[in-house]
């Protein structure tokens, strides 16, 4: 497998578009939290809003040990950079017909595709390494309680999440094959449409949206502040295990399928 | 031992049906020649053997055994275009194919020199020509030292000069002993590379054996008088011959390979009172007998 992952970085090595989008994306994790953390700061350093937003949050968010959650929470949001990287590390393969070329010169069906999906986990690992320390950036700064490993689930469950992301984009990238067809539906599922349906099975379902592709693992990472109130809105509390066991059932999804469809298309 | 040996292999894309029952063997050292028409099947069943399109029934081996990806990495292929990425350079490309081979770095510098890419080897993919690309997928063949080359459509794309090197570079590789398959819609390719061949049509293998059984499988012998209804009957006596065509200005007679007698011939026609103006060997031309046999 190491030998497989070397030729995977063979191919990426020299490959601006993949380095310039892969920078900017780790950069906008660092981004997107500053921009919350600068807003929630000027709102507990206002002597009037200062009370209220303790009322309401507790602590500030960006303080041990919610930081954990929170800044998985809201880097989240940018997984969808993650899966556009992984869709383009595939459809590449197609739009060059190496894929067909690497089957040729040796490597198996299961390899080639076993090895994307490794990719997939190495850029789930590597977003989530960058939570990480932006996670540890934010909670220094931000000065208040002490540093710990508190609520640090969180961040596990942020890498199911981009493992989630980045194996459905693969998944996407076999099914469609070119890139403007993957990334414009991997986009509009994850970003719109899924939850169009999470209302919509919420409202007429009996709240079964949450079991999602997506949601699923949304649902691990609610805003670390307001759980309560979403708790008082939706009328029931997260099952963690079940969410869990739901976001794992995915991911041995979107393998097996991914696998088989590779191992038994013309390609 | 035989490279590779086709049992029934049969294709279907949906309800089009791309090859039919195809079976045949390509025996060690030989050059052997796929040849047909556009949309025939060639690159459908080259694909097969390369697992990376999915037969609908039959099976085939590599010396005899059945095939696995360790075997692929023994064959160089070409396979309909050259398969590169890119954004890469000629070298990071080919250290690609190495790595995937399980072969050292240490041959890439000697196959682009092969095929004369070496002073371009740096050069983004992108920016080669078409003739270079299909060299440079003709480099990456030869990376390891392959014993089976498989060639689908080697000279597409490329101008006379690159045709004639290509053709001559197959000659040296087959020379070394190596075992080349190639596809080709080009007949005379078919003649100046290969030593046999297999002619399909539609998805059906209409023949498939030595070039010159399959192809050229008689001679014909021209021959022409002033006279030519007594040449006619004279030349029904004559033996030796499989048939007679008669057209208007010359009558043609058929001969077995290799068994026609231009001496003999004018000299039965003399001492029988017919005095020759035109006698010609011709081995039939590779066109017709392409065309009579795809024309079934």
């Amino acid at each position: 497998m190491l030998q497989l992952l070397k030729i995977e970085w063979l191919k990426v090595k020299n490959y601006r578009t993949f380095w310039i989008l892969s920078a900017l994306y780790l950069l906008s994790i660092w981004g997107i939290n500053y921009i919350v953390y600068v807003i929630q700061s000027k709102i507990f350093h206002d002597k009037n809003a200062k009370d209220a937003a303790q009322m309401f949050l507790g602590g500030p968010p960006y303080a041990f040990p919610k930081v954990w959650a929170m800044t998985s929470y809201v880097s989240s949001y940018l997984l969808f950079i993650a899966g556009l990287i992984m869709i383009i590390i595939v459809t590449n393969e197609f739009s060059f017909k190496t894929h067909r070329q690497n089957i040729i010169d040796g490597e198996t069906r299961t390899q080639f595709i076993v090895t994307k999906l490794m990719c997939g986990v190495v850029v789930a690992l590597v977003s989530t390494l960058f939570v990480f320390l932006t996670a540890i950036f934010f909670g220094i700064t931000a000065g208040e309680g002490t540093f710990s490993f508190e609520n640090f689930e969180y961040i596990f469950y942020f890498f199911l999440q981009a493992l989630s992301y980045c194996w459905l984009a693969v998944f996407f990238s076999l099914l469609f094959k070119r890139s403007g067809i993957s990334i414009g539906v991997f986009f509009l599922y994850t970003i719109v449409l899924e939850n169009v349906l999470v209302q919509a099975l919420n409202y007429y379902a009996n709240g079964t949206g949450r079991y999602l592709p997506i949601q699923s693992s949304d649902e691990l990472l609610p805003l670390p502040f307001l759980e309560k109130v979403q708790q008082q809105i939706s009328k029931t509390e997260v099952n963690v295990t079940l969410q869990l066991a739901f976001v794992l059932a995915y991911l041995v999804i979107y393998f097996f399928f991914s696998r088989r469809k590779f191992e038994t298309d013309d390609l | 031992m035989d490279v590779l040996t086709l049992n029934g292999i049969t294709k279907y894309y949906g309800r089009i049906r791309a090859l039919n029952n195809v079976s045949f063997i390509v025996p060690e050292g030989s050059v052997f020649g796929i040849l047909g028409p556009n949309g025939s099947g060639k690159t459908t069943m080259l694909g097969i053997i390369m697992d990376i399109i999915r037969p609908t029934s039959g099976s085939f081996t590599f010396f005899g055994a059945p095939p696995t990806a360790g075997m692929r990495k023994q064959i160089g292929t070409l396979l309909e275009t050259p398969n590169f990425y890119h954004y890469l350079s000629a070298e990071r490309n080919l250290r690609i194919a190495a790595e995937i081979k399980g072969k050292g770095h240490n041959q890439i510098d000697y196959v682009l020199r092969k095929v004369d890419l070496y002073q371009r080897k740096d050069s983004k993919f992108q920016t080669y020509s078409l003739g270079m690309k299909q060299r440079l997928a003709i480099a990456s063949c030869l990376l390891g030292d392959p014993k089976v080359l498989v060639f689908d459509e080697p000279t597409n794309g490329l101008d006379p000069v690159g045709i004639a090197e290509i053709r001559e570079l197959i000659k040296n590789i087959a020379a070394e002993g190596r075992t080349i398959i190639m596809a080709s819609h080009l007949l005379d390719e078919v003649e100046k590379v290969c030593t046999h061949v297999g002619i399909l049509k539609m998805g059906d293998l209409l023949a498939a054996g030595k070039v010159d059984e399959v192809l050229v499988n008689e001679d014909i012998v021209e021959v022409g008088a002033a006279n030519i209804q007594l040449l006619e009957q004279t030349l029904h006596s004559l033996n030796g011959y499989t048939s007679l065509k008669k057209n208007k200005e010359v009558i043609q007679l058929l001969y077995p390979v290799g068994t026609a007698n231009l001496e003999n011939i004018n000299e039965y026609c003399f001492k029988n009172g017919v005095v020759l103006n035109h006698l010609q060997l011709k081995k039939k031309s590779l066109e017709t007998k392409f065309l009579e046999l795809t024309n079934k």
